[in-house]
């Protein structure tokens, strides 16, 4: 086979290179940026991935639906259960399964949680990237109870896979609401130490503002979705835009900040737990008794077969719009299936809105994108 | 601001549309076009223009009976969703004209499906391996690939490229070979 050209580097020889990672402590999983600098600047940064790829879209078409469903939820380890309800529905919308109506509800209030999982777990990290260590054992303590409380309806802590055709593989058990309001009880109570501790502190606040600036036109010439985008001004949410399972009948805003900057980044995040705490307090109102599984669909899911043709199915993850094409000939499993993950775009704007910052901000800058190295490498 | 009917209508007035080569609907977008190859940058470059951004770019392996590669591109706006889905056939050795210079994320949406298919992008500035280890030679995602070639990783080839029956390599040697 011929392979193409590959440039050679051309660049002037007052610049030197520096090799980050692909162990660097701030990359939060494998990825390694080769950045090219001119004294303290950086003029160019090329990321190398790949490290974590392990070929779930070669996979998904060498399984059935069903067998597909725990590789969701390694895509995307810190929003796993979204990134499986995202299968799910996906899988339901082509085969046209219908779901009850307390499976849609809880649903909503797993996918909340684990939204808020992810976040408090992206604010400790991130902190911990700036060199502060105390915020991290607080959002971790608070993260803990979450996982606790899901880890109860699902039997895992992170890798979660329970959502099946037509609905949940377990019930949420009668005394669930009262411990989930327990956890968000927990939750406001925290926040205002978090915020005394984080967003007040000079320190925090000169790291964070006014770096890594995300223009419009960078959202929208590499795609960015998310909280960074949300961070540049933009209320684009898939919930809001394409809504999707029970979130029509949910009241709740978009945070958005105009700076595009790091600290717009991290307030959008902070914003978006406490609407999510409005959803999953909606959600526990309404959570109607009934079944938790379309029993139709008991006796289908092991020889699923979909209709030939292709979807495109969007759900806002922790990290941005995911996105799952199916595309089917009529088989018990997929002919491709492909995942538009939202961390591969909220990387890449970095060949551009890196270029021309200090060294010193890199780190800032790669910590407050809240990547997750599997979903892009895949 | 156009919407997703408005941009198809330009698409179509302009010609660069063609007709469905298989009977093969797309759901969960607005609208959907089939594209000739020539016409692909001029057509994305109006969907940038109209104010989309590129979402997602999927290909898929349609050389066994067609003999051509399939592109799906889907477009979206931030203000509402009205998703646009451009599709292209392209013939099994002829290029595609890159996108990467209209949106920077194709850039490593083509790398992608060159490595994992063969396909070559005219005019893409650094068409490298971006997922798979430098130097893979295997295209992963065609169908005709079903079983892994012979890695020095499970131990069926020696670094050099030679069988492992002639010289077993050691864990130093698979490791220099990965070049990371």
């Amino acid at each position: 086979m011929s392979l193409p050209t590959i440039t050679p580097a051309t660049e002037p020889l007052d610049t030197y290179t520096l090799n980050m990672g692909p162990q660097h402590p701030s990359t939060h999983g494998v990825l390694r940026l080769v950045l090219t600098l001119r004294g303290e600047r950086i003029v160019k940064v090329d990321p190398v991935l790949g490290y974590g790829h392990r070929a779930h879209e070669k996979m998904a078409e060498n399984r059935t639906y069903a067998q597909f469903l725990p590789n969701t939820s390694r895509q995307d380890y810190l929003s796993g259960m979204i990134y499986n309800f995202a299968w799910v529905e996906a899988v339901e919308k082509m085969a046209g399964i219908t779901v009850p109506e307390r499976a849609l509800i809880a649903r909503v209030i797993l996918a909340e949680f684990n939204r808020i999982s992810s976040h408090l777990l992206w604010i400790g990290a991130f902190l911990l990237d700036l060199g502060a260590a105390t915020p991290f054992l607080y959002t971790f303590d608070d993260r803990e109870a979450i996982l606790g409380l899901l880890e109860t309806v699902t039997g895992s802590r992170l890798t979660y896979c329970t959502g099946r055709f037509g609905g949940l593989s377990r019930d949420l058990d009668a005394d669930f609401p009262r411990r989930a309001r327990e956890v968000i009880a927990k939750l406001k109570a925290r926040w205002p130490e978090i915020e005394a501790l984080v967003e007040d502190n000079v320190i925090f606040r000169h790291r964070a503002r006014g770096v890594g600036v995300f223009t419009r036109q960078q959202c929208l010439d590499y795609g960015v979705t998310g909280p960074c985008l949300r961070g540049s001004g933009i209320a684009y949410d898939v919930r809001k835009a394409e809504p999707y399972g029970a979130y029509p009948r949910f009241d709740f805003e978009v945070p958005t900040r105009t700076e595009g900057d790091a600290l717009a980044r991290y307030e959008v995040r902070v914003a978006e737990m406490v609407q999510s705490v409005r959803i999953i307090e909606q959600a526990l109102d309404q959570l109607p008794d009934g079944p938790i599984l379309n029993t139709d669909s008991a006796g289908i899911k092991k020889r699923l077969k979909l209709p030939a043709g292709t979807l495109y199915y969007a759900v806002e993850s922790a990290r941005g719009a995911y996105g799952i094409v199916i595309v089917s000939e009529g088989g018990t499993e997929p002919y491709r299936a492909k995942f538009r993950t939202p961390s591969y775009a909220n990387l890449a704007v970095i060949l551009d809105a890196m270029p021309g910052t200090m060294i010193a901000d890199a780190v800032a800058i790669l910590g407050s994108l809240d990547l997750v190295i599997p979903e892009i490498d895949r | 601001m156009p919407t997703a009917a408005e941009l198809v209508s330009a698409w179509e007035g302009r010609g660069w549309t063609t007709a469905a080569p298989v009977e093969h609907a797309v759901s969960g977008v607005a609208e959907s076009r089939w594209i000739a190859p020539a016409c692909l940058a001029d057509a994305v470059r109006a969907a940038k223009d109209a104010g989309f951004f590129l979402e997602s770019m999927t290909c898929l392996d349609r050389l066994d009976p067609h003999g051509v590669f399939e592109l799906l591109y889907t477009f979206n706006r931030f203000d509402a969703t009205r998703r646009v889905a451009l599709r292209v056939w392209s013939p099994r050795d002829a290029p595609v004209p890159s996108v990467a210079a209209i949106f920077p994320i194709a850039g490593w949406n083509e790398r992608e499906a060159w490595e994992f298919y063969g396909i070559v992008f005219d005019g893409n500035p650094n068409l490298t391996w971006l997922l798979l280890p430098e130097g893979t030679e295997f295209r992963p995602l065609l169908k005709s690939f079903t079983t892994p070639p012979p890695s020095v990783y499970d131990g069926r080839l020696s670094p050099d490229g030679t069988p492992a029956e002639t010289a077993a390599p050691t864990d130093e040697s698979a490791h220099d070979h990965a070049g990371h």
